[in-house]
C-alpha cells in the first residue's frame, strides 16, 4: 500500500513537471505562431505624418510602444472595409485592459470624399479608439505606394457613388516600429487577437 | 526517478532538434526583406500594368530605359537570357514574370514595344511598362530604393537593379550589380516556389522555423 501511495505520488509529480515544463517551453521559450506572413525587415517602417479624423497631425512614430494595425480604406467602402475594421474591433476587444496598447489606424484612400468629419463618423462606428488619417492626394499616394496599396477609382459608379478598388491587406507595426506581420483579407479576428496578445505582452 | 528521466529526455530531443536544424539548415528560405511598393503602369500594349495583377505570381524587376546607351549596364540582355532559361524551367505550375520598368519619362508606349521587339521578348512573360513620373519616383525611388537621376548630357545615370518579388508583393531578394549569376535569380526563384509550395500544414512551421533561424542561402 505504502509502495502504492509513493508511486502514485511520484508519478504525479512528473507529469506536473513534464506538463510544466512543456507549458515553461511553448509559452515563453518557443516562439508564437504568428498567423499571416512574417517579415524580417531591417529597416523601421515608413514613417508618415497625416492628418488624424481629430484633426490633429498624426505619425506613425507616435505609437511607438504601442501595436499598430495599420489599414487603408475609405468610407464608402461597402463591404471588404467593414469585414476588415469588424474583425480588427473584434480582436482589440479580446485584449481587455491590454486594448490600449494596440492601434489602429486607417488612411483614407478617398481624401476627396473622406472629410474630417466624414471620417470620424466611419472609423468610430466599428471602435470609438480607431483612428481615421487623411492627407493631400499626393501624400496618400506616397504613403499608399510604399506600403504596396494599390488603388483606383472604379470605373462604373454605384448608389454610393463611384468605388476606389484597393489592396486590402492589414499590416502589423510592432512597439519598436517595425513592419513585422503582413495579413491577407479574409483574415479572422481569432487570429489578430491571439498575435496580438502575444506581442501586445512582450 | 523514471519521470525525472522522461522529462530530461523531452527537453534533450527539444533542444536537440532545434540545434540540428539550426546547424544543418534542412530547409533553405530568402528572407521577407520589405513590401514592395504599389506600381501603377502602363505596359507596351497600352495595358494597366499594376502589383495587384502580380498577386500570386512570381515577379523580377528590372529598372531602365529605352534611350540608355552604352555604357548603359546590359541589365536587359540579363533579363533576355533568363527569358530564355525560365521556358527551359520547371516552375511547377507557378507563373514567373519579367517586369522591365522605364524611369524615363520620354518613353512612349510605342519606344516600349520597339525595345520588346528589340529583344525578342514573349509579352505574356515579360512586360515593359512605364507610368507617370511622381508615382514613379515614389515607387522606384522610395519603394525600390533605385538611384536614378538626369545626367547632364540628356542620359540617365542609374544604378543596376533587379528585385524578386513573391505571390504576396513582399521582396525576398535584390541584386544591384549590372550582371548578377543567372544560376543565382533561378536558385533564388525555386527557393520562392518551393515555399508557396510546401508552407502549407505542418510544413508552415518547419518554413517559419527555416526563417527564424535565418537559414538563407549562401
Amino acid at each position: 500500500m505504502k509502495r502504492l501511495s509513493i508511486f502514485l505520488v511520484g508519478l504525479m509529480a512528473g507529469v506536473t513537471l513534464i506538463g510544466g515544463t512543456s507549458f515553461v517551453l511553448t509559452r515563453f521559450l518557443l516562439p508564437p505562431n504568428f498567423h499571416g506572413m512574417v517579415m524580417q525587415s531591417q529597416q523601421p517602417a515608413c514613417n508618415f505624418t497625416l492628418t488624424s479624423h481629430y484633426g490633429q497631425p498624426v505619425s506613425l512614430s507616435d505609437y511607438r510602444g504601442k501595436v499598430v494595425l495599420l489599414y487603408f480604406g475609405y468610407g464608402a467602402c461597402p463591404d471588404v472595409c467593414p469585414a476588415t475594421l469588424v474583425e480588427l474591433a473584434r480582436a482589440r476587444a479580446t485584449l481587455g485592459k491590454d486594448a490600449e496598447k494596440a492601434q489602429v489606424l486607417m488612411i483614407t484612400v478617398d481624401p476627396e470624399r473622406d472629410t474630417q468629419e466624414k471620417l470620424a463618423e466611419y472609423i468610430t462606428f466599428f471602435d470609438r479608439s480607431f483612428i481615421g488619417l487623411t492627407g493631400t492626394p499626393a501624400q496618400i499616394a506616397e504613403v499608399a505606394t510604399y506600403y504596396g496599396i494599390y488603388y483606383a477609382k472604379h470605373q462604373e459608379e454605384t448608389a454610393l457613388g463611384y468605388l476606389v478598388d484597393h489592396t486590402a491587406t492589414v499590416m502589423l507595426i510592432d512597439k519598436e516600429g517595425y513592419l513585422r506581420i503582413v495579413y491577407p483579407f479574409g483574415t479572422p479576428a481569432k487570429d489578430f487577437a491571439e498575435d496580438l496578445k502575444y506581442l501586445v505582452a512582450r | 526517478m523514471k519521470p525525472l528521466y522522461v522529462l530530461y529526455g523531452v527537453v534533450g530531443a527539444t533542444v536537440l532538434s532545434l540545434s540540428a536544424f539550426a546547424i544543418f539548415q534542412p530547409i533553405k528560405v530568402l528572407p521577407r526583406m520589405n513590401l514592395a511598393p504599389a506600381l501603377t503602369l502602363v505596359d507596351q500594349s497600352w495595358a494597366l500594368l499594376t502589383n495587384e495583377d502580380m498577386r500570386g505570381k512570381i515577379a523580377l524587376y528590372n529598372f531602365t530605359y529605352t534611350r540608355c546607351v552604352s555604357p548603359c549596364p546590359p541589365t536587359t540582355d540579363v533579363m533576355r537570357t533568363l527569358q530564355a532559361q525560365l521556358n527551359q524551367f520547371d516552375s511547377q505550375g507557378y507563373a514567373v514574370r519579367l517586369v522591365t520598368i522605364s524611369f524615363d519619362e520620354r518613353d512612349s508606349t510605342q519606344d516600349l514595344q520597339r525595345l520588346a521587339q528589340q529583344v525578342n521578348a514573349d509579352t505574356t512573360r515579360w512586360k515593359f511598362a512605364t507610368g507617370e513620373k511622381e508615382k514613379l519616383k515614389y515607387a522606384l525611388g522610395g519603394g525600390f530604393n533605385l538611384y536614378y537621376a538626369a545626367a547632364p548630357d540628356g542620359g540617365i545615370t542609374f544604378d543596376p537593379l533587379f528585385v524578386l518579388v513573391d505571390g504576396w508583393g513582399i521582396v525576398r531578394a535584390e541584386y544591384r550589380t549590372a550582371s548578377p549569376a543567372i544560376e543565382r535569380i533561378l536558385r533564388d526563384v525555386q527557393l520562392v516556389i518551393g515555399e508557396a509550395r510546401n508552407s502549407v500544414g505542418a510544413g508552415r512551421y518547419a518554413y517559419e522555423a527555416a526563417h527564424l533561424f535565418l537559414c538563407y542561402p549562401k
